[in-house]
C-alpha cells in the first residue's frame, strides 16, 4: 500500500488520448463489464462516464442485481485496486478513513489506513451507517484527501466511490441528507435484467465466475489520461446555455422544493463530455446531455410533499423538465 | 358543426347589414334582392362544403363557384349550358357586362339604376367579398380581419357617392362588426365550458358577461366621443361633417333634384366610348356652343348651379342680329333643361318648360328632356365685336345681380395669381384678355383629363399651380379670377360644337363642355372658352377674345382666328381624330397634346381589369413569397447548415410534422424521417449537420444539404393528404408562424416597456415612509 503525503509533488500532466483511442478503450472496459452484467449496457457506460467524469456513484437498487458485480467488473477491467466497505450502524469514521496507532518499535503514532484508500470504493448500503461515518466518507469523497491527527493523506487516482442503497427496506436506517447525496454525479438503479439476458446469466454461470476471466483493458494512468482527454471535449456555448436551462427549470418548478445545484451543472456537464467522447466526438451535443439530464439531476431534487403524496417521483420531474426546455432557448428558433 | 352553421349565418346577415350604405347609391331598393341571394348562395355553398368536413380551400372554392353559378343565371344571357354552367361564350358576355359597367360607374350620378353591368359588377364585387368575408369569420377564425372586408363594402358609396351616404348608414356597419366580435368571443369562451363572473358565479349564455362590463362601457365611450369630436373637429369641404350638417338640416340642393352639372360633364368626358348625345340640323353654319347650365354660385366647394328660381312662362322675345333656325333629334339626353344655341327666340317642344330670367336657362316644370324626342329652336347668335367691348363698361355694382355675380372666397393664392396675371389692366376687357391670355397654352397651361374632378377652392389652386386641367377647371378658373378682379362673371356648362355629319351636327358625350360668360354694360353675357382648343372637339373660337388693336382697328388685325364659318370644314387632327376638330389651331399648341387627349378620353385600359387580376394573383403570393424564402436559404453562395435546417424547420410547419423545441436536432432529424420515410437519410444528414454546425467548434460542411432539404421535400409532399398539401403550397403555415411569432416579440416588448414605465412611475409616485414619525402619534407600545 502505496500513498503520498501532503503536501504532495503536482502530478505531471497526463498526455491526453485521441478520440479515436478514447472510444475504443471505452469500449473496451464497456465489453469487459458487460460480460458479467448482461443487458445492462446503458448503465454501465453511463456508469464508466460517471468514472471518467471524476465523478461518484450511487447505485439505488434492490440486492441481488449486480451492484457490486458491477463494482468490481470496473475495478477489474482498469486494473486497479477495489475496496469494500460494508456500512453498519456500528461503523466508525476512522474504519473509513484510517487511524493512527502506536508503534511500540518506533515509538511513534503510524498512520494505519482505512478502507477508502483504494481505486474504487464500494460502499454498500451507506444508509445503515451513522451520520457520523457517512459524512466521513463524502467529506473524502468532495475533497479526495483524508486528513487524521493532523496529517493529510492524498487518496488515489482515480478514486471513484459507489455506493448503494436498498431502497426498500428502510428500517434502522439513515437516510442520506440532500446535501450528500448532492456529493454523488449522478444515480443509477440497475433494475433487473430481462428473460434472455437472466437466461445468458445462467448459462455463462455454470462453469465458472466470469469475474474471475476478466482481463483489464486499461490501467490507472490510462484512466487518468481519458480523464484528460474528456475535458477537452468542445463544449458550445448554446450547449451551456441548455444544461443551465434546464438547471435552472429544476429551481422553478413547481413541484420542486429544492432544485439542482450549481454543483450539477458541473457535474452535468462533465458527465456530458466523457459521454461525447465515448463516442468519438470532440464535440457535446445535447442529445449527451438528455441521455444523462435524469440521472445526474433527479437525486438532488426534493420534490414538495404534494407531489410526493401524488405519487410523483424526482426522475418524472426531469423527464418532463427536458420534455419542454427548449434546446435553443431563443424564442422563435428550435 | 352547428356552431359553425350558426357563425356562417351570422357572417352572411353582418355583411348583409353592411350593403345598407349601397340604398344611397343605388334607385329603388330591387337591387337588394339578386344581392341578398348572391349572399346566401354563397354562404350555403361554404356551409355545406364545411359540413362535409373539406378544408378552407375547397370551401373558398365552393363560394367561388357558387358565385359564378349565380352570375351565370343572373347574367348569362342564353350563353350558358343548362342556365348555370357558363360557357367560353359567358365570359365573354361577362366582359361585355363589366366594361358596360365601368362605363355606367363612371358616367352616371347616382343614385343609378341598378341593372345590366352595373348590377353584374355589384354582386361580382359583393360575391367575391362575400366569400372573403366568410373566409375571415368562419373558416379561419379570423373575423377581426373581416373588419376590412366590412369597410371595403362601407368605403365603395363613401367613395362614389359621398353625396348620397349620409353618417347615420355607419352605424349598421359598426354594429354588426361589433356583432361579429362578440359572437365569435362568446363561442370562443364557450368552448371552454361554462362562463364565470370575476367572483366564480356561473353566468348562462345567454346574459353578457359581467366582466366584459368595463369592455363595454368604454366601447361606448369611444363612439360617442368620435361622434362629439366628429362635430366639433373642423373640416374642409367635401367631409363627413358637411354631409352630416347637410343631413341634420334636411337640405339637399333644391331646383336641381340630384343632378350635379359637373358629375355629369367629368363623367361624359371620362366615359371610355363616345355615345351620340344630340343630333342637330341647323341652316347655322357654324353654330355656337349649346348652353344647358349656368353656375354662379361661388363658395369654396366651387361653382355651384344657379337655384333657376326666377322661372318665368315661356315668352321669348325677338332679339336683334341674324336668326337662323335647328331641329335638334334628342338620342340620349336626360336632363332637366333644355340645351339652347345663343339667345333663343322661339322653341316648340313637348312638355311644360319655364325660362329662367336670370340666367335664361329653359328650365322643365316637371318635364325632362328625357321625355323628348325632338324640338325645334330659333336662335339669334351673339357675335359682338372686339372693339364694343373694349368701350363697354362692366356690370354696375348697383345692378341687383352684382352680388349674385361678383362674391368668391377670399383664397389668397387665388389672388397673388389673378394680380401676376392683371398687371396694368384696367378696363374690363382689358382684365377678361389678361385673365384670358394667363390661361392660355403660352403661359404653360395644359389640357389634361388626368385631373381631380373637384372644382372646390383648393383644385383651382392646385390648377393655377399644376397648369394642368380640363375644361371643368379652366372655366372655374377664369371665373373665379373674373370676379376676384371685380368683373360679373358666371360660368356655363353644355355642349361644344360637335362633329359635322353630312349636314347634320352629331353632338356625342365627349362634347359636354364648360366655358365662361362675363358680364359686359351692353352687350349682355359674352362666352369665352378659356380651354384650350386642342382638348374641346367642336370647338368654337371667340374672335373677341383677341387684342384689340391699340388703334381700335380689330377688323384689320391679322388673326389667326379665321371666320367661324369655315371653321367646320377645315378639319384638323384632333384629340378625338374627328372630322370638325377645333376650328382655330392654338398657334403654339403641341400636338402631343391631342395625343394625350385620345389617351384619356378614349376607350384605353381599364383600370377594372388591373384590380381583377391584383385579385386574382393574391392567392398565390404566399406561395411565392415561401417559394423565395426557399430558394434564398438553399442558394449554394448562402447556403450553411442553418438555412438548411431553418428550411426543414418550415417545411415540417407546412406540413403538419410536430417538432417540439425540445427535441435536438438529431431527435427531430429522426421525427421527421418517421414522417417522411423515403428521406429518412436526408433528415439524418440533415440533422446531423445542423448540430455539428450548432455545436462542434469546426462547424458543418454544407455540400448536399441543398439537395437533402430537396429530397425531404419531396417525400413529405409525397406523404403528405391532398389538403395538408395544399395548405402547404398556398397557405404555408411557417409564414403564418413567423408573422405572428414576430407580432408575439412585438407585444411582448411593449408589454416590457410599458410595465418599465408603470414601474418608474410607480417609484417617483412613492414617497419615503418613515413608521412612527408623526409627532402627534407617540409610540405607546406596551407599558
Amino acid at each position: 500500500m502505496t500513498f503520498e503525503s501532503s503536501p504532495g509533488q503536482p502530478p505531471q500532466a497526463p498526455v491526453p488520448l485521441s478520440p479515436q483511442e478514447f472510444k475504443a478503450t471505452a469500449e473496451g472496459i464497456l465489453t469487459n463489464v458487460e460480460w458479467v452484467i448482461e443487458g445492462k449496457s446503458h448503465t454501465i457506460k453511463l456508469a464508466i462516464a460517471v468514472m471518467l467524469a471524476e465523478g461518484h456513484l450511487l447505485l439505488e437498487d434492490v440486492p441481488g442485481v449486480g451492484k457490486t458485480q458491477l463494482a468490481k467488473a470496473l475495478a477489474r477491467s482498469v486494473d486497479c485496486s477495489v475496496r469494500r466497505i460494508q456500512f453498519t450502524p456500528d461503523l466508525l469514521p476512522s474504519d473509513v478513513t484510517g487511524v493512527s496507532i502506536f508503534d511500540p518499535e518506533k515509538r511513534d503514532f503510524v498512520f494505519k489506513p482505512g478502507a477508502i484508500f483504494g481505486n474504487l470504493i464500494l460502499g454498500d448500503e451507506i444508509n445503515r451507517a451513522s451520520p457520523k461515518t457517512q459524512a466521513a466518507l463524502l467529506e473524502c469523497m468532495e475533497e479526495r484527501q483524508v486528513t487524521v491527527d493532523g496529517n493529510t493523506y492524498k487518496l488515489r487516482s482515480p478514486f471513484m466511490v459507489i455506493a448503494t442503497q436498498n431502497p426498500v427496506e428502510m428500517e434502522g436506517t439513515y437516510p442520506l441528507p440532500e446535501a450528500q447525496r448532492d456529493r454523488f454525479a449522478a444515480r443509477l438503479a440497475i433494475g433487473y435484467p430481462d428473460i434472455n439476458a437472466e437466461l445468458a446469466l445462467l448459462d455463462r454461470r455454470e462453469e465458472y465466475n466470469p469475474l474471475d476471466a476478466l482481463r483489464p483493458v486499461a490501467d490507472a494512468e490510462m484512466i487518468v489520461r481519458m480523464i484528460a482527454a474528456a475535458r477537452a471535449v468542445h463544449l458550445a456555448p448554446e450547449l451551456k446555455r441548455y444544461v443551465v436551462d434546464l438547471v435552472a427549470a429544476t429551481r422553478t418548478n413547481p413541484q420542486v422544493r429544492l432544485g439542482a445545484s450549481p454543483r450539477a451543472t458541473l457535474q452535468l456537464l462533465r458527465c456530458t463530455q466523457v459521454l461525447a467522447a465515448m463516442d468519438g466526438r470532440d464535440f457535446a451535443l445535447p442529445d449527451d446531455v438528455q441521455q444523462l439530464a435524469v440521472p445526474v439531476l433527479a437525486h438532488r431534487l426534493i420534490p414538495t410533499t404534494e407531489t410526493t403524496m401524488g405519487g410523483g417521483d424526482t426522475k418524472a420531474i426531469v423527464s418532463d423538465i427536458l420534455r419542454h426546455v427548449p434546446v435553443v432557448s431563443n424564442p422563435g428558433r428550435y | 358543426m352547428s356552431g359553425q352553421r350558426h357563425a356562417t349565418m351570422v357572417a352572411a346577415a353582418t355583411l348583409a347589414l353592411t350593403l345598407t350604405p349601397l340604398i344611397g347609391i343605388f334607385e329603388g331598393v330591387g337591387w337588394t334582392v339578386p344581392v341578398l341571394l348572391t349572399i346566401t348562395v354563397i354562404a350555403t355553398a361554404g356551409s355545406l362544403i364545411r359540413a362535409a368536413g373539406r378544408g378552407q380551400g375547397l370551401q373558398t372554392v365552393a363560394m367561388c363557384a357558387g358565385l359564378l353559378v349565380v352570375l351565370t343565371a343572373g347574367f348569362g344571357d342564353g350563353t350558358a349550358l343548362l342556365f348555370i354552367i357558363p360557357l367560353p361564350a359567358t365570359f365573354e358576355h361577362f366582359g361585355v357586362l363589366a366594361s358596360e359597367g365601368v362605363a355606367g360607374i363612371v358616367t352616371e350620378a347616382p343614385p343609378v339604376a341598378a341593372e345590366g353591368g352595373i348590377l353584374f359588377l355589384t354582386l361580382l364585387g359583393i360575391g367575391l367579398v362575400a366569400v372573403l368575408h366568410d373566409m375571415f369569420v368562419v373558416g379561419l377564425r379570423t373575423p377581426a380581419l373581416a373588419g376590412l372586408t366590412l369597410l371595403t363594402m362601407y368605403l365603395v358609396p363613401v367613395s362614389v357617392a359621398p353625396d348620397a351616404t349620409a353618417w347615420f348608414w355607419f352605424i349598421l356597419p359598426a354594429v354588426s362588426y361589433l356583432w361579429l366580435l362578440a359572437d365569435d368571443n362568446l363561442r370562443r369562451v364557450s368552448a371552454f365550458g361554462h362562463r364565470f363572473t370575476g367572483t366564480g358565479q356561473l353566468v348562462s349564455q345567454k346574459f353578457p358577461s359581467p366582466m366584459a362590463r368595463t369592455a363595454r362601457w368604454s366601447a361606448l365611450g369611444f363612439i360617442v366621443l368620435t361622434l362629439v369630436s366628429l362635430t366639433v373637429v373642423p373640416t374642409n369641404t367635401s367631409g363627413f361633417i358637411d354631409r352630416v350638417a347637410e343631413d341634420w338640416e334636411g337640405g339637399g340642393d333644391a331646383g336641381l333634384g340630384d343632378v350635379n352639372p359637373w358629375a355629369q360633364l367629368s363623367g361624359s368626358l371620362n366615359r371610355p366610348e363616345e355615345v351620340d348625345v344630340l343630333r342637330v340640323s341647323t341652316d347655322d353654319p357654324s353654330p355656337p356652343y349649346l348652353r344647358m347650365h349656368v353656375l354662379d354660385e361661388l363658395d369654396s366647394d366651387g361653382f355651384g348651379p344657379n337655384d333657376y328660381d326666377d322661372h318665368q312662362s315661356l315668352d321669348l322675345e325677338e332679339a336683334e342680329g341674324e336668326t337662323f333656325t335647328a331641329d335638334i333629334e334628342n338620342l340620349r339626353m336626360e336632363a332637366p333643361v333644355v340645351p339652347v344655341y345663343g339667345t333663343p327666340v322661339d322653341l316648340s317642344i313637348d312638355g311644360n318648360w319655364d325660362r329662367d330670367a336670370d340666367t335664361g336657362v329653359i328650365i322643365g316644370d316637371n318635364s325632362d328632356m328625357g321625355d323628348v324626342e325632338e324640338y325645334t329652336l330659333t336662335y339669334t347668335d351673339q357675335e359682338p365685336d372686339a372693339e364694343t367691348l373694349a368701350n363697354a363698361d362692366g356690370m354696375d355694382p348697383s345692378d341687383e345681380r352684382w352680388e349674385a355675380n361678383t362674391e368668391h372666397p377670399e383664397v389668397a393664392e387665388v389672388s397673388s395669381h389673378v394680380d401676376e396675371a392683371l398687371g396694368d389692366a384696367d378696363t374690363v376687357h382689358e382684365k377678361v384678355l389678361a385673365v384670358y391670355k394667363y390661361l392660355s397654352i403660352g403661359n404653360g397651361f395644359r389640357y389634361s383629363l388626368e385631373t381631380t374632378e373637384a372644382g372646390n377652392d383648393e383644385a383651382i389652386v392646385d390648377f393655377l399651380e399644376t397648369k394642368e386641367g380640363y375644361c371643368q377647371q379652366y372655366a372655374a378658373a377664369m371665373a373665379w379670377m373674373l370676379r376676384e378682379a371685380d368683373v360679373a362673371a358666371r360660368v356655363v356648362i353644355g355642349m361644344s360644337q360637335g362633329s359635322r355629319d353630312g349636314d347634320e351636327w352629331v353632338l356625342t358625350s365627349h362634347d359636354y363642355h364648360a366655358w365662361v360668360e362675363v358680364y359686359y354694360d351692353g352687350p349682355g353675357w359674352v362666352m369665352y372658352d378659356p380651354t384650350p382648343s386642342a382638348g374641346v372637339p367642336g370647338a368654337v373660337s371667340t374672335p373677341w377674345a383677341t387684342e384689340p388693336a391699340p388703334e381700335g382697328e380689330p377688323t384689320q388685325e391679322p388673326d389667326a382666328t379665321a371666320d367661324p364659318s369655315e371653321a367646320p370644314s377645315d378639319a384638323t387632327p384632333s384629340a378625338e381624330g374627328g372630322p370638325t376638330a377645333g376650328a382655330e389651331q392654338p398657334t403654339d399648341s403641341p400636338s402631343l397634346q391631342g395625343a394625350e387627349d385620345g389617351s384619356e378620353g378614349g376607350s384605353g385600359f381599364n383600370p377594372a381589369w388591373l384590380l381583377l387580376l391584383i385579385v386574382a394573383a393574391l392567392p398565390f403570393l404566399p406561395a411565392l413569397a415561401r417559394g423565395l424564402l426557399r430558394r434564398r436559404r438553399l442558394d449554394p453562395a448562402r447556403l450553411t447548415a442553418k438555412t438548411a435546417w431553418d428550411e426543414v424547420l418550415d417545411l415540417a410547419l407546412d406540413y403538419g410534422v410536430g417538432l417540439s423545441d425540445s427535441l435536438t436536432p438529431r431527435q427531430a432529424a429522426g421525427v421527421l424521417g418517421q414522417a417522411a420515410p423515403g428521406a429518412r437519410e436526408a433528415a439524418t444528414v440533415l440533422g446531423s449537420a445542423m448540430a455539428r454546425h450548432r455545436y462542434s467548434p469546426s462547424g458543418a460542411d454544407p455540400t448536399g444539404l441543398a439537395d437533402a432539404v430537396r429530397d425531404l421535400h419531396t417525400e413529405l409532399d409525397k406523404n403528405a393528404e391532398p389538403r395538408r398539401r395544399y395548405q402547404a403550397m398556398f397557405w404555408p403555415a411557417s409564414l403564418l408562424a413567423k408573422a405572428s411569432a414576430k407580432q408575439a416579440e412585438e407585444s411582448a416588448r411593449l408589454a416590457r416597456r410599458s410595465a418599465r414605465a408603470t414601474d418608474r412611475v410607480r417609484s417617483a409616485v412613492r414617497r419615503p415612509r418613515r413608521s412612527n414619525s408623526r409627532k402627534d402619534r407617540s409610540v405607546t407600545g406596551r407599558p
